[in-house]
């Protein structure tokens, strides 16, 4: 028998909130965490990003994390900030040993430690005590220590599918009778190498991202983490189940290692997979939060896919990535929580940013909350390396 | 769930690329790491590709190549590569121009390469393969994930055939940021890595795919992953409970521990790290158990378990144990069930169990 796989609390952490009920508030009062620079500075300055509205030591505080004897990446901070809000809410109250795992995913993990102390470390050893937390594991290993969970740790980073295929594998894993329960999530901080990486490839929006519109120019760095309790059904606490996760698929799109191809060869593998694979037809789904990140090819790719797939019942579809930026490893889980809240709530996410529609496609983004018959959200994660995959969450 | 290794190829710090068996002559570097010999690329991959490639992904691409030329050419239905770094090499030289550009970058193909999934990306490219395709970055995890990956995608009966690597490159700037941290020794021969008692280890890289199968055909004897198990930072990190843990790995794959009749342990020469390995030797296993060891062929890095189950499959398939791999003095028998045991400075803990026999 394989168990149903529900989510029982959630935690997330962006441009437009802390916590699901501020989160919220921005959809419903439109209010983009799209503005200007302020962490650090750079020559980017005029490129609009999304940032997290607090300092790491204000993050730390949140976290519960003391910094006085070790230092933080800020990777590791949000993602502690989050998984702390999604462990509390689900109930969790102990970790059974070898039933209870993590995985968390990130693209750049501790990066923000390397811009401020590489150049040094190459000429001393002063900051040594950062070396071992520039690297992908550092957060997962942060908050596994601190849950105190010992068995299934490891991370994934597949580019801006990371914690999609984070939520994924930790359903599988239950599906499979591995685990009783789970946290899964990604995180990302804003860092130069992520800003001037997706500036010299020319994608970075220089007004804002505006998702599946004809003008669209590109995207908005975000970042983030957000963190999902996932349990299976002889597990959950039948009060705190918030959706169940029930369908998934990963597929290579196997054509550039950066941009998708026009006709959504990729996409539409990945959704029709994950259809099939929670015994869905593409009628029963009750919203789409796509990937939707305002670059030009990404969203005719998708946006035709979407149109392929679904035929004449698009059902409605926008990107909170006009909300939050691109979250890129954190984007995944943090749409993850967007479908569950959109599922608890019985709503359409919005979009925003948009005037003109594009030509190629049949569909217009939603911009404002509607409240709706929710059963079934599809949300879209693709990444560099042609990494896309397709989540499916419906109400339990 | 277990799984047939059907097929393999590595590229290691010894002569290990041309032929899937144990080098004749070893490899002795006096040095505190060790470089990889890497093949003649161009019979494999065409000058254009072979041009801006950084050396990581050559090393990947030709493996993953020769793995699947191996396996008679069978298109896999998974790949699942494991890094604890990534493009690391081209991750330092974006990082590096962006810091000293004051974020006046000129080129962009290290930002793109450097992205951790770009292996397994460019494997899947370069096969037009469009399966299930994922990355583990997670230290000393990240093959053993890809590994527990794989054999849960047979489980689930999405996959019959995964392409499964292992990868990982050293850089200079690596070497001296985990120098700072006692990480290497001072440098002294590969091949007496474990002779004197001194601190930290000598850093190695390698690149090592296997394919797995979960139908092989009946009659013939093989090499089959009967489980993998990992654990994150032990409370006592003693014998009881690193056998507690060896016990549920064997449960699940439905073996005893006195059925183990080879141990191939991680240890890596620091003697701070190398108690939890002698004890386990002296005191947890039958007498007739051998106890062979890899690090002095491949050096220390985050998927050097990756050159271990290599090892392991040319230890069984060849019925022979060559002496450069005994920890002990043993020389009788040979293995049919043989654990592979690792840690990393005793944060991350992972055991690999492999059975000679039918599938």
């Amino acid at each position: 028998m394989h168990p149903r796989v529900f989510v029982t609390g959630v935690g997330i952490l962006s441009a437009i909130g802390n916590g699901t009920d501020e989160t919220l508030n921005a959809f419903k009062n439109l209010k983009t965490g799209i503005g200007k620079l302020s962490l650090f500075q750079s020559a980017h300055e005029n490129i609009p990003v999304a940032e997290v509205r607090f300092s790491n030591p204000e993050l730390a505080e949140l976290a519960g994390a003391r910094e006085d004897s070790m230092p933080f990446s800020r990777n590791t901070l949000l993602a502690l900030v989050a998984s702390k809000q999604a462990v509390h809410a689900s109930g969790w109250t102990s970790v059974r040993e070898k039933h209870t795992g993590i995985i968390f995913a990130t693209t750049v993990g501790g990066m923000d430690l390397n811009e401020q102390y590489y150049k040094s470390l190459l000429e001393n050893a002063e900051h040594k005590q950062v070396i071992g937390l520039l690297d992908s594991a550092d957060s997962t290993e942060k908050v596994a220590a601190y849950l105190g969970i010992r068995h299934h740790v490891t991370t994934i980073s597949t580019a801006c599918s990371s914690s999609a295929n984070a939520v994924m594998l930790g359903a599988r894993l239950i599906r499979n009778n591995h685990l009783q329960r789970v946290l899964v999530g990604g995180a990302d901080s804003l860092t130069r190498f992520t800003l001037n990486g997706f500036s010299a490839l020319e994608i970075l929006s220089p007004s804002g991202c505006r998702p599946f519109d004809r003008n669209r120019n590109g995207l908005t760095i975000g970042e983030g983490a957000a963190a999902l309790v996932l349990e299976s059904e002889e597990c959950a606490d039948p009060g705190r189940i918030i959706c169940e996760v029930s369908g998934y698929a990963n597929v290579n799109e196997a054509y550039h290692a950066t941009a998708s191809t026009a006709d959504g060869f990729g996409a539409i593998l990945a959704m029709n997979r994950a259809l099939e694979s929670a015994s869905l037809k593409a009628s029963d789904i009750s919203y789409i939060n796509a990937h939707g990140t305002g670059t030009e090819i990404n969203d005719l790719s998708e946006g035709i896919a979407i149109d392929k797939v679904f035929g004449s019942q698009v059902p409605p579809v926008s990107s909170t990535k006009a909300f939050t930026g691109h979250t890129l490893g954190a984007a995944g889980a943090v749409e993850a929580v967007f479908s569950g809240m959109a599922i608890r709530d019985q709503i359409v996410l919005p979009g925003m940013n948009f005037t003109d529609p594009m030509p190629e496609l049949s569909f217009l983004p939603r911009l404002k909350i509607e409240s709706r018959r929710i059963m079934h959200v599809m949300s879209n994660s693709f990444g560099f390396g042609g990494s896309n995959t397709t989540l499916i969450f419906s109400k339990a | 769930m277990k799984a047939a290794i059907i097929a393999s190829s590595v590229i290691s710090p010894q002569q290990t690329y041309n032929s899937d068996g144990f080098p004749p002559e070893l490899i002795e570097t006096i040095a505190d790491h060790l470089v990889c010999v890497e093949p003649d690329y161009r019979n494999l991959l065409n000058p254009i590709q072979l041009r801006r490639m950084p050396r990581i992904l050559k090393m990947g691409l030709a493996c993953s190549q020769t793995c699947i030329n191996r396996a008679d050419g069978i298109s896999p239905d998974a790949i699942i590569v494991g890094t604890g770094l990534g493009c690391l090499d081209n991750l330092e030289k974006f990082l590096l121009e962006v810091l000293i550009s004051n974020e006046h970058v000129t080129s962009v193909l290290p930002f793109i390469n450097s992205t951790h999934n770009a292996v397994a990306a460019h494997v899947a490219m370069l096969l037009k393969n469009h399966n299930y395709n994922i990355t583990y970055c997670h230290r000393c995890f990240s093959f053993e994930s890809a590994l527990q990956d794989a054999l849960l995608q047979m489980e689930e009966k999405k996959a019959k055939n995964i392409l499964v690597g292992g990868i990982d490159e050293c850089t200079n700037d690596f070497m001296k940021l985990h120098g700072y941290l006692g990480y290497w020794k001072d440098p002294q021969s590969n091949l007496k890595l474990l002779s004197g008692k001194s601190s930290g280890t000598i850093a190695g890289e390698g690149s090592a795919f296997f394919m797995l199968s979960g139908e092989a055909g009946e009659g013939e004897n093989r090499v089959l992953l009967d489980g993998v198990h990992t654990f994150f930072t032990p409370q006592k990190a003693d014998t009881a409970e690193i056998l507690e843990e060896i016990d549920w790995l064997l449960q699940k794959s439905g073996s005893r521990l006195d059925e183990i009749d080879g141990v191939m342990l991680g240890v890596n020469g620091d003697y701070r790290f190398t108690e939890l390995y002698d004890d386990l030797q002296k005191n947890c296993f039958s007498d007739n158990t051998e106890f062979l060891y890899y690090k002095h062929l491949c050096g220390e890095y985050y998927t050097s378990s990756a050159f271990a189950l290599w090892l392991g499959c040319v230890v069984l398939r060849n019925r022979h144990i060559p002496d450069a791999l005994r920890l002990n003095g043993k020389s009788g028998h040979a293995i049919n069930n043989l654990l592979i045991y690792n840690h990393f400075r005793n944060k991350e803990h992972s055991l690999i169990l492999l059975r000679y026999g039918q599938f």
